[in-house]
């Protein structure tokens, strides 16, 4: 061993307590804002699924209650007694899983080529799909509607689905992410002796998994939380998606239980982040880019 | 099986009637052979063929009870078939958007539901048919559906003379109280001729504050049109809009109301004028509330926040609150007893009067079946499938027979019979509800925030209520 | 053939199109650069046309007409576009949406990058999945459940935030029926909700930066703060625009947070242009006149993306 290391090694020994409490006392106050604000952000969700474990009377008081004393669980078996729950979950997820793979697929397509490429029209195209952004749903929901009876998409999952498949928010995101990305891997592969689709597929395709990742799970929730879309273009109760059945708990002039419904909710954010918490493990804090030295 | 006139009946179309008639009071089975004959009735309004298949599309929320009512309504009318379109609205305006964007492609149902809300834009606009022929033509078998009925609930569906629903359920307004409160306080259940000096003086005693805090308010309130300051506006002898009848109706109240005192004077639906809003009565009650925010009687009022008011109340929090027959259903799911919450009628100031709203289903004028389409509407209103549909007490039915000890014993109140008796009371009518009604309660919900928030005295808002609604009502008889 | 020609001939020779692409030239890669990226675009801009380019022009189309949706439209020109600029209440709508898109994006920015920062401390994997998953819960909660929770929380006299102010001996705000903080209680909700987002897209952005570069910045002497601002700041730009952009763009269309707590209430505090669109069309069938506010405000989304793209190639710094 090496004598400095010894003595390095002596000296660490002596302070060790005092220098692991300060390390925990840091660790600690680098936390605390965090703790803070996760308790913040948390509290109206917490609200939220002790509620769903007991009648509103109890829920609604002050001070709050966010222990629920006799959970019950009734409201939750209630949710699948009262409508088809599950075929409700099993729809959103056909649909959110179709839209999540076709919006990940254009996107990453559509992104790397604004970022990487130039050729004519790319400023006219971009402005083109960054347009589709700008005209909010109110107003183009009619003809939209319109469009979808007339391609005989209306009452069916397909109308959730296809319309959602080119993105103009992922080819943005996706676009943005790429242009973060050097460009000696490119300049680095075609010296190698790899063509452009080789480039794409096989180098910054892979780096760009945590920005399909964040657009999976973004769309994944916005897909599977949307109730206008759904309330518009289906009719049919077994088409409906989760949003719709945790409305029609509210049942007529909203006389159903808000505990009910409140259990529908919970059902729902459970499922979504179990997504999320799949998804997010391809996000990586201070990620190292495939060892390759620049 | 009713009242004969002189017009003549084919010998078909008599059995039809009584075929449909008895079929509706007896469950599934027996009398479907006689459902529809052919024939035509001697106004010149067919019949349904037998020969003839029809799909009708009803809106309408699909759940146990309704697939009840659709195999009832099948046996019935085998040549019918019915194709639910469920509009999974929370509220009139999400009903509304799917109904509109239903219409642009082309794709309207046949019967549509259509609360108080929707009912003279609905007619105006041309939306939806009136039901006279085929309530002239029906008036044996319908004779018992509106001899169970308030004539004031079937000329809230009127307008320009017309019948355009058989109205099928309501909401009057009345004062939820929590008796609890009420005794600590040293009161019992309020007079039926209880006034607004005895209601000031119950809310003042029951509010009470735990230093800076008010653990228990007096009296609490949500902004919206039905039933929230509204009420006020009403005892206390005025309205929103000039209120008047449109002529004709004859025919309807003639025939089927000849000996209801409850009848009189009654004419061709509510005509809804001129904007009445900033009458001295009207600021005077106002002003009322306003006071009883200042004095801490009341929590500041919200838009949209029926679930939490709700709440509030079934938590114990608010002595007094304005709801409808829908509460008791209610406040049963949001976790009450039947003895802790009852209901007694508004209290009186200058009149006793109050309002309500009512809704059914109504015929498209874009359908291509109107006739099955009535039949559905008449089956809707029948007694059986009405004791069906409207069970759970999440609303009021609109037939008197209806209500009953029965009804009401799993979810309370004691005094269930208040809903109805309302109706009778000094006048109780519909809520101002012309052909612009959306733009009015957004413009009900503005002014009136302003006022509780503290941003404009009572005499301003309603001042600029009455400016806007003005505008709104020129741009409406243009 | 022309053999005095030095530079390749400008069309496809023996063999077309093919060897025209296939050409090992920087022309030819060009070439080829030039197809593929049309072939990546064709999935998105082939849906474009087909589901959104239609409806997009017919409602466009629509506000030039007065259409109730039962009766067929009617021409009626500029009328719509007048009515509009005419109505005092227009441009107030306007104003709010732009008040409410100043305060939103502002501190959407700040909580997310701040939250993203802060998550770059060490800190073992379970806590650091449950931090990632707690600022994400609102964003997963549906929004009737927010509409219940925040008519719950932010009640003047009888909400949860008020009473834990009480006890610090904090008078009552008056979240709802205020004015001035109605428009603080909608933005602090739509912050609460799509917090999330911001966190996340940051925290991805984030993981674009080498740690070489970083590493680099500390041994150049920047540490903590300077570190911060001159090395993270701009290898984020593109993420931070990113974040600004589809902000300004989603706020400016703000509808469903100021319609479910207040109605753009009280008052009009909290009417947004939105708002007017949905009661023209869905609530006093007047769909060309909805179309018409759409179309203005498409207008006016599309100047305000025009700017920040122009401002952004002063500060994004693209490797």
């Amino acid at each position: 061993m090496h004598s400095s290391t010894v003595a390095a090694r002596r000296y660490q020994r002596r302070p060790a307590q005092a220098q692991r409490v300060l390390r925990l006392a840091g660790c600690a106050i680098g936390l605390l804002p965090l703790l803070v604000a996760a308790i913040i952000v948390v509290a109206p969700v917490w609200w939220t699924v002790v509620s769903s474990l007991r009648p509103p009377a109890e829920s609604f008081s002050l001070p709050p209650q966010w222990l629920p004393l006799h959970p019950d669980w009734n409201n939750y078996l209630d949710v699948f007694r009262k409508i088809p729950y599950g075929t409700y979950v099993l729809n959103s997820a056909v649909v959110s899983i179709c839209v999540v793979a076709g919006q990940i697929a254009t996107a990453t397509l559509a992104g790397y080529a604004f970022a990487r490429f130039s050729f004519p029209g790319k400023t006219l195209l971009f402005w083109l799909i960054m347009a589709t952004l700008m005209i909010p749903l109110q107003a183009t929901i009619i003809p939209v509607f319109v469009l979808i009876s007339k391609l005989h998409l209306n009452n069916t999952l397909g109308s959730l689905i296809l319309p959602a498949l080119p993105t103009a928010f992922g080819t943005f995101l996706l676009r943005q992410y790429f242009m973060g990305l050097p460009n000696e891997f490119e300049e680095a592969a075609v010296i190698d002796g790899a063509n452009q689709l080789q480039v794409f597929a096989r180098i910054y395709l892979p780096l760009a998994v945590p920005g399909m990742a964040i657009l999976g799970i973004l769309t994944f929730n916005g897909t599977w939380n949307d109730f206008y879309r759904p309330l518009i273009f289906l009719t049919d109760q077994q088409t409906y998606t989760v949003p719709i059945g945790i409305v029609s708990l509210f049942g007529y002039l909203s006389t159903g239980s808000v505990s009910t419904v409140l259990a529908g909710v919970v059902l729902s954010v459970a499922i979504v982040l179990a997504i999320y918490l799949l998804g997010q493990r391809y996000l990586v804090e201070g990620l190292t880019l495939g060892g390759l030295k620049s | 099986m009713g009242e004969i006139t002189t017009q003549t009946y084919s010998r078909r179309e008599v059995l039809k009637n009584a075929g449909l008639g008895l079929a509706a009071t007896v469950s599934a089975g027996t009398l479907a052979a006689s459902s529809a004959p052919l024939g035509v009735s001697a106004r010149g309004v067919p019949a349904l063929s037998r020969r003839q298949k029809a799909t009708l599309r009803v809106v309408g929320q699909l759940d146990a009870n309704t697939k009840k009512l659709t195999a009832m309504f099948e046996h019935l009318h085998p040549e019918i078939t019915l194709d639910y379109i469920n509009v999974q609205a929370p509220d009139w305006d999400s009903l509304f958007t799917k109904l509109l964007t239903m219409v642009a492609a082309g794709q309207a149902p046949d019967v549509i539901t259509v609360a108080t809300e929707g009912v003279q834009q609905f007619a105006a606009h041309n939306l939806v048919v009136p039901l006279d022929d085929y309530v002239k033509r029906d008036k044996a078998e319908l004779a018992e559906f509106f001899a169970d009925v308030h004539p004031t609930l079937v000329e809230a569906m009127m307008y320009k003379g017309s019948l355009y629903e058989l109205p099928t359920d309501f909401n009057a307004v009345d004062m939820y109280y929590n008796p609890t409160l009420f005794a600590q306080a040293g009161f019992g259940r309020p007079s039926d001729t209880w006034t607004k000096d005895d209601f000031y003086k119950i809310a003042k005693a029951i509010t009470k504050k735990k230093g800076s805090l008010t653990t228990t308010f007096g009296y609490g309130w949500v902004v919206r049109l039905w039933g929230s300051w509204t009420p006020w506006i009403h005892v206390n002898g005025g309205d929103l809009l000039e209120f008047g009848r449109a002529p004709g109706g004859s025919w309807l109240w003639d025939t089927f109301y000849k000996n209801d005192p409850q009848a009189k004077g009654r004419g061709g639906g509510l005509h809804w004028g001129p904007p009445t809003a900033n009458l001295p009565s009207n600021v005077e009650a106002l002003q009322f509330m306003l006071d009883l925010i200042n004095e801490g009687i009341s929590p500041v009022p919200t838009v949209n926040g029926g679930n939490a008011l709700q709440g509030f109340f079934a938590s114990k929090q608010l002595g007094m609150t304005p709801a409808g027959g829908f509460w008791a259903g209610g406040l049963h799911a949001a976790g009450l007893k039947a003895n802790q919450f009852d209901v007694q009628f508004w209290p009186k100031w200058k009149t006793q009067r109050t309002h309500f709203g009512t809704a059914g289903k109504m015929i498209m004028r874009s359908s291509q079946n109107k006739d099955a389409a009535w039949e559905y509407c008449k089956f809707y209103a029948s007694k059986p499938a009405m004791t069906i549909e409207l069970d759970g007490n999440g609303t009021t039915p609109t037939r008197r027979s209806m209500m009953t000890a029965a009804r009401y014993a799993p979810t309370g109140p004691s005094h269930w019979q208040v809903f109805y008796a309302t109706l009778d009371r000094a006048g109780t009518r519909a809520m101002p509800a012309p052909t612009y009604y959306n733009a009015m309660s957004n413009v009900l919900d503005k002014y009136t925030t302003l006022a509780c928030g503290g941003t404009a005295t009572a005499k301003q808002a309603l001042d600029g209520m009455q400016q806007e609604l003005e505008s709104l009502y020129i741009s409406s008889i243009k | 053939m022309n053999q005095q020609h030095a530079l390749p001939a400008r069309r496809p020779t023996r063999g077309g199109a093919l060897a025209w692409l296939t050409e090992e030239t920087t022309a030819g890669m060009a070439r080829r650069k030039t197809l593929l990226a049309y072939l990546f675009l064709l999935p998105t801009v082939l849906g474009i046309l087909v589901f959104t380019a239609g409806p997009v022009l017919v409602s466009l189309g629509l506000s030039l007409f007065s259409w109730d949706v039962i009766s067929p439209p009617t021409f009626i020109g500029l009328n719509n576009y007048q009515q509009f600029l005419s109505d005092p209440e227009g441009l107030k709508s306007f104003v709010n949406t732009f008040i409410y898109v100043a305060l939103d994006v502002a501190l959407q920015i700040a909580v997310g990058l701040s939250l993203a920062l802060a998550m770059q401390q060490k800190m073992p994997r379970w806590l650091r999945y449950a931090f990632r998953s707690a600022f994400f819960l609102p964003l997963v909660t549906s929004g009737a459940a927010v509409s219940i929770v925040m008519s719950f929380l932010f009640n003047k006299d009888l909400g949860a935030i008020n009473y834990y102010l009480g006890l610090l001996h904090i008078p009552p705000v008056p979240w709802l029926s205020s004015a001035s903080w109605a428009m603080v209680t909608v933005v602090l909700t739509s912050v609460w909700q799509q917090m999330g987002f911001t966190f996340l897209v940051f925290t991805g952005g984030l993981g674009t930066i080498s740690p070489e570069v970083l590493d680099a910045a500390d041994v150049d002497g920047a540490r903590g703060w300077r570190r911060l601002w001159y090395v993270t700041v701009p290898m984020l730009s593109p993420t931070i625009l990113f974040v600004a952009v589809t902000g300004v763009i989603g706020a400016l269309q703000v509808f469903t947070e100021p319609y479910v707590l207040t109605n753009g209430g009280p008052g009009d505090a909290t009417h947004t242009v939105v708002m007017t669109i949905y009661q023209a069309a869905f609530q006093n069938l007047q769909i060309g006149y909805g179309s018409a506010v759409a179309a203005l405000l498409f207008a006016v989304i599309m100047a305000v993306t025009a700017v920040q793209f122009g401002l952004s190639k002063t500060w994004v710094f693209y490797q």
